[in-house]
């Protein structure tokens, strides 16, 4: 049986530990993204409440799809009096990797009700086929 | 920085067909802030739209329900699935001074606005002092 060595551990080897450790805090992903596919095209789906269509960039490159932007603030009067806060105005960058041929030249993204939706279309020999048995 | 990329690839079990999934409900994240005239509750709400959306209001209780529904095809296979079905569900409790009378709600851009307009007994009571 192998078993790894490990040197007995000192302080300072747990202090590094730590160190390297990230302490971020973790935040939730944003945008959330679904993914999908079927017969003829993949379909990206992601949710930006409060974001406004021209302060989101969709981008293709080497096959990888890359949704940026930002969620600004809203306006509100100046003499408001803030009750409740938990809405985050923040910059977003997201990125997926397609290892599928595309046909990156036909992508099109539309926004409505807060929803981002892009569809990437297969390239055609990507794409099923039957072939019929003679 | 380097850029964090997520390879997207097909693999068995990433593939669920959308009748597998089950509807969660989820409290949508909440902004409130307090006018001369009015309080306005702002809701991230996406994927939803003005037939789905279901509020009540009574002098003591504002209640928000929305359907999202199918947000994908009958049948296409998931790649990557962060969003889930799911349906929005929130309330809040209103103290005095509201207009049953004066509620507006818009919904634009995935985030509901309501505006609770206050009523006269309870403008008066502010003084500013100038």
């Amino acid at each position: 049986m192998l078993v790894r060595f490990e040197y007995p551990r000192t302080m300072n080897s747990m202090l590094d530990d730590l160190l390297a450790m990230d302490v971020r805090p973790t935040r939730s992903l944003f945008p959330a993204v679904d993914i999908t596919e079927d017969e003829h095209a993949f379909q990206v789906l992601a949710e930006l409440p409060g974001v406004k269509k021209e302060d989101v960039k969709v981008a293709f490159e080497n096959g990888v799809l890359t949704l940026s932007g930002e969620r600004k603030p809203y306006q509100i009067p100046d003499d408001a009096r803030i009750l409740m806060n938990e809405m985050r105005t923040r910059g977003f960058e997201r990125s997926f990797e397609f290892g599928f041929d595309v046909q990156s030249d036909k992508i099109s993204a539309e926004m409505s009700n807060g929803l981002l939706r892009i569809s990437i279309p297969k390239a055609e020999q990507a794409k099923a086929r039957t072939i019929s048995v003679k | 920085m380097k850029k964090n990329v997520a390879l997207i690839r097909r693999t068995p079990g990433a593939i669920v067909k959308r009748n597998e999934i089950a509807e969660a409900l989820v409290t949508p994240v909440a902004d409130i802030y307090e006018t001369v005239d009015a309080f306005v509750v702002r809701l991230d709400m996406p994927g939803t739209s003005n037939e789905k959306i279901k509020l009540s209001i009574d002098s003591d209780r504002l209640s928000i329900r929305a359907a999202v529904g199918t947000l994908h095809k009958e049948g296409t296979g998931f790649l990557l699935g962060e969003i889930g079905q799911k349906a929005y569900h929130r309330e809040f409790n209103l103290g005095d001074g509201i207009d049953l009378d004066r509620v507006d709600a818009v919904y634009s851009d995935g985030v509901l606005t309501i505006t609770l307009g206050k009523t006269d007994a309870m403008k008066s009571r502010e003084i500013r002092v100038n």
